[in-house]
């Protein structure tokens, strides 16, 4: 089977790898938000960078089985949990850091902008 | 250019194909309205479906995937611009709450827009699951029409505070 053949049939389309790259994408979102809240709270933004690896970790799991890494039904029962409820996740991520934001913006020291 | 609707080529039958689709989506895909019958460990393909849900074709899955996690994007950059607007913008001058007025909504904007996708994303996995029309998307015009009414608040207040300046 050549090379060509075999990656229509694991991954028609690209739809994989097309994924995987959608992913990535959230998860860079995810930081660069992280790093804006790292400025006002380290508190808040740390967790939220950790949480941008972990979601870019999780895109690996629109790869093939047997071409990423661990993304079978191998790992803790924990983990397993977390990788079947990824999409949620990310929903309740989203609301978790513009609840972070509300907080910084209403209980925060009051701003008077950046001097350029 | 994507071809969705590619025959399948001769010499691999079509049944073997579809069963490695549904093993993978069962291994890998989120969790979602599980059917009704006890589901089997992770992985083997002997779960018998009920008769009106099919397994949708997994880059159909993807698909939607993709689409729910780009409105997520578009969540994060609404709550990206509300901070911005509020933390990096010198206030209106004569208008000390203006910013917020105008972030604030944002923000909020951003947790509702995720909330909403995902429960598009769940609904139109279902609809797939059973071969249905997609159901008609109604983040679009809850998005335009709010950052619309918010642009327009934020063009008052610039108005007013260069009114009361003067």
């Amino acid at each position: 089977m050549s090379p060509a053949d075999d990656i229509e049939d694991t991954d028609p389309g690209l739809a994989r790898e097309r994924t995987e790259l959608a992913w990535t994408r959230t998860a860079i979102s995810f930081a660069a938000i992280g790093g804006v809240i790292l400025r006002y709270e380290p508190a808040a933004g740390l967790p939220i960078l950790a949480l941008s690896v972990l979601i870019w970790e999780l895109g690996r799991l629109a790869r093939a089985p047997g071409r990423a890494g661990p993304a079978g039904p191998g790992g803790s029962a924990a983990a397993a949990w977390v990788r079947s409820r990824r999409l949620p996740l990310i929903a309740v991520a989203v609301t978790i850091v513009s609840l972070v934001a509300l907080a910084i913006v209403l209980f925060g020291p009051p701003s008077r902008g950046l001097r350029l | 250019m994507e071809t969705m609707g590619r025959p399948l080529r001769a010499g691999r039958a079509p049944a073997e194909l579809m069963a490695v689709y549904a093993a993978e989506e069962r291994s890998s895909l989120p969790g979602e309205e599980q059917p009704t019958e006890a589901s089997g460990p992770e992985g083997s393909p002997g779960r018998a479906q009920s008769a009106d849900e099919a397994e949708p074709d997994a880059r159909f899955s993807f698909a939607n995937e993709r689409t729910f996690l780009a409105w997520s994007r578009t969540a994060l950059a609404l709550v990206v611009a509300g901070l911005g607007i509020i933390q990096l913008l010198p206030p209106f001058p004569g208008i000390p709450w203006g910013r917020h007025l105008v972030g604030i909504p944002l923000i909020l904007l951003g947790s509702v827009v995720s909330v909403v996708s995902y429960l598009e994303w769940k609904s139109n996995q279902r609809a797939l699951r059973r071969g249905e029309p997609l159901t008609r998307t109604r983040l679009p015009q809850v998005l335009a029409a709010t950052v619309a009414v918010i642009a327009l608040v934020a063009a008052a207040l610039s108005v007013i505070s260069a009114a009361t300046r003067s």
